[in-house]
């Protein structure tokens, strides 16, 4: 296993480097020069000239061939790249543009709304999607398994940003059950301590808190969670009916056990592999997913706050924040890999 | 006695029965099932509204513009506040909301098909070629253009090092000569040297000219470039290469990585379908090298490769047709997808650009407009995206069961 998993991790290495590498390419091709985007568009030469000086944006991207011809090969290797992956290395991510912000000081503020509405939204899909999955294959070609699985169907067709407008039309502005946007109300009051609001409210026993942060997150987690829910009862689905032909099943049925026991006992624990996978795949796509939510519910989380900075130009943000989405995605994927190589010892010796 | 015709008797032969073609099957497979008949009818229903509203329904998105309309409820029959009839509504401009739902389809349509066309080409070409090489061992012509192909590459670097663009020409060179004379001391240390040198030497000697620290910075290239062609790269290496990439791309979500090329590229609707066919490259590339790797080991390629067919046959001939279902259900799906994705942008306002009529820039348009009960100007917009989503779906869903029986469940 320990050799399985350092394997894992070499073969991880150069996606990461390519996503640090696709990154810096971005953020350096997206139109406009970021000392006018920091000074305005009224700064005088100079000024540009000294803040690009200062961020080292008058290097070369790569590598400086000019300097190489002066006999300086130190000078070579300094360009806007190498000077980027060695702040990366020593986890400075500068600050943003506009606000003059650290970027990792605002990102541990929005990343935990950003992880608190995905987890809420995961766990929603998994606690509805794979009930109906199973259920589905143990009726199967019967109404409750048609409805089901139109019902998935539609859910994954969903996009997600009108749901989530049809939901603050009929909860909000209609019934005016719930909240439409933000993650408190105002004159709440919360200690916050992880800066996971539900969490917070209640190790500080502020009930009042968790119910409002609770009514406040509940739209836009039931919009996120719509797309994944339908993708995890689709897999139980099929997952299950795969399994539910194999002759350990027949078997375990001959001997006379009870339909409930060899659906949770024998069926449930082999079919839950391509379900364990399909749940980590959908993790990352919440994150990103999320942009759209967030805008909607004026949500204060990373997905927006990394679309608003493409938009403003604001470079420092969405470096930090994509390399952070994609940095998640590869290590939830990478830790699902493992997951399967526990669940299935085959895939190990493969 | 009387003579016989066997047209005389009336001859059942249990054995033969009609003739039925694959395709013919799967279509009765397709229609037998009612999910997939809905999706069918759906898409049919979006595909031609759109495409004839385009041909035969003028719209001009730039001159639809009347304030005295603004936000009017959906009506049936013209009342004393609006004399005309607007069963959608209208937006904030007046605009009659079904005329652009309807007009709408066109962009989104096509958007869709272009996106899946661009992932499918490039992504399809990548996996069947990773998959085929992969398992099948190269010629030497396709040996040599790999290597050749390898030594251009690397070449470039050192070329743009020292300014000289035609130091090229011998990189490409090395690289087919490197491919050509693969049995020359293979295996042994001595060929890693070898090759080194000659890589030094094609490096340094021109970029001597250029100056005597970039010499010394090409040659240190130079050498290993010769030491990785001296290597004995074949098709794994490619396709470990190639899907590396390909995981790269997977490695970013999708609609941030959409996000972020538009914002590269400029908004726009063309735009907005270079992008997210990038994103579904990978997706299309992995599924075709799998569905490739399932069928190469079958008997019929040995068969082909036995009586000497070229490469390029077996993968047209052989290959292609084997593994179109699981890519004319992946494409069907795909479509859904793109046309998703596409109103996700167009709703961030990176998609069509007003006027023009999008369902996504509606939704984006109209969204504000909501607290003030203008639920008209949300709802139709974001039913046609659903529908058209789900009805695309609900086609390959059933295309999956007509098209592969072992796959039904």
């Amino acid at each position: 296993m320990t050799r399985y998993i350092i394997r894992r991790i070499i073969s991880v290495i150069p996606t990461l480097i390519g996503v640090t590498f696709v990154i810096f390419m971005f953020q350096r091709l997206i139109p406009g020069d970021p000392a006018i985007a920091m000074l305005g568009e009224h700064a005088t030469e100079e000024s540009i000239e000294r803040i690009r000086e200062q961020f080292g944006l008058n290097r070369p991207l790569f590598l400086d061939r000019e300097a190489l011809a002066e006999g300086d090969v130190a000078g070579f290797f300094d360009s806007q790249y190498i000077r980027y992956m060695d702040r990366l290395f020593r986890l400075d991510l500068g600050e943003s543009i506009h606000r003059r912000i650290p970027v990792l000081e605002t990102l541990a503020l929005r990343f935990p709304a950003t992880v608190e509405l995905s987890l809420l939204s995961m766990i929603l899909a998994v606690v509805v999607g794979i009930p109906v999955g199973i259920i589905s294959a143990s009726r199967r070609n019967s109404l409750i398994d048609s409805v089901s699985m139109v019902g998935s169907l539609v859910g994954v067709s969903m996009p997600i940003f009108w749901l989530g407008l049809m939901e603050i039309m009929l909860f909000a502005v209609i019934l005016k059950w719930l909240p439409a946007g933000a993650r408190l109300s105002t004159g709440i009051e919360l200690e916050t301590i992880t800066n996971f609001y539900l969490f917070d409210a209640v190790i500080t026993g502020n009930w009042v808190a968790f119910k409002d942060a609770l009514s406040h997150i509940i739209m836009p987690a039931v919009a996120l969670a719509t797309i994944p829910m339908g993708i995890i009862a689709r897999m139980t689905r099929s997952s299950m009916l795969d399994v539910l032909q194999e002759d350990y099943i027949r078997t375990a049925k001959a001997k006379g056990l009870g339909g409930r026991i060899v659906l949770y006992r024998h069926a449930l624990k082999n079919a839950a592999l391509p379900v364990v996978t399909i749940i980590g795949l959908q993790a990352g796509t919440l994150l990103a997913g999320a942009v759209l939510t967030e805008t909607i519910f004026s949500w204060p989380g990373i997905g927006r706050w990394v679309y608003d900075a493409i938009l403003g130009r604001d470079y420092p943000i969405v470096q930090g924040g994509t390399l952070l989405i994609a940095l998640i995605f590869v290590v939830v994927n990478f830790l699902v890999d493992i997951l399967y190589a526990l669940l299935d010892p085959r895939i190990r010796y493969k | 006695m009387t003579k016989v015709h066997p047209e005389d008797f009336e001859v059942t032969d249990f054995a033969v029965r009609e003739h039925r073609s694959l395709w013919g099957d799967a279509w009765r497979r397709l229609i037998s099932s009612n999910t997939a008949r809905l999706g069918l009818f759906i898409v049919i229903l979006f595909v031609s509204s759109a495409t004839l509203s385009h041909y035969f329904w003028k719209y001009e998105p730039k001159k639809d513009l009347n304030y005295s309309l603004k936000l009017k409820a959906p009506n049936i029959r013209p009342n004393e506040e609006v004399d005309s009839i607007h069963i959608f509504g209208t937006d904030k401009l007046g605009r009659d909301i079904f005329r652009r739902v309807v007009h709408g389809g066109w962009n989104s349509l096509r958007v869709g098909i272009v996106a899946v066309g661009i992932s499918l080409s490039i992504g399809g070409l990548i996996g069947l070629l990773t998959g085929f090489y992969e398992s099948i061992t190269m010629t030497t012509a396709e040996r040599i253009i790999l290597y050749g192909i390898t030594g251009l590459i690397l070449g470039l670097l050192s070329a743009w090092i020292a300014n000289q663009y035609f130091q090229l020409i011998f990189f490409l060179g090395f690289g087919i000569a490197a491919g050509y004379y693969q049995d020359l001391l293979a295996g042994k240390p001595l060929r890693m040297i070898v090759f080194g040198s000659a890589g030094l030497l094609i490096s340094v000697i021109p970029s001597l000219f250029a100056g005597l620290t970039i010499a010394l910075i090409c040659g240190i290239w130079g050498i290993l470039t010769g030491v990785l062609l001296s290597l004995p790269l074949d098709g794994k290496f490619f396709s470990n290469v190639m899907m590396r990439v390909m995981d790269m791309l997977l490695s970013f979500p999708g609609y941030l990585l959409a996000i972020a090329i538009v914002a590269f590229l400029g908004p726009g609707l063309g735009k907005g379908m270079i992008a997210i066919g990038i994103v579904g490259i990978p997706v299309y590339a992995r599924l075709v090298r799998s569905a490739v790797l399932g069928i190469i080991n079958k008997e019929y390629i040995l068969a082909a490769q036995a009586v000497g067919e070229p490469h390029g046959r077996i993968l047209i001939r052989h290959i292609t047709p084997n593994i179109l279902s699981p890519i004319i259900v992946q494409t069907t799906m795909g479509l859904a997808n793109a046309i998703l994705s596409a109103a996700a942008l167009g709703f961030l306002g990176l998609g069509a650009i007003p006027p023009e009529p999008e369902w996504g820039a509606m939704l984006g348009d109209s969204y504000r407009y909501l607290t003030s009960g203008a639920w008209w100007a949300v709802l139709f917009p974001g039913l046609a995206i659903m529908l058209s989503v789900l009805g695309f779906n609900l086609l390959g869903d059933g295309l999956r069961d007509a098209l592969d029986p072992k796959l039904r469940m």
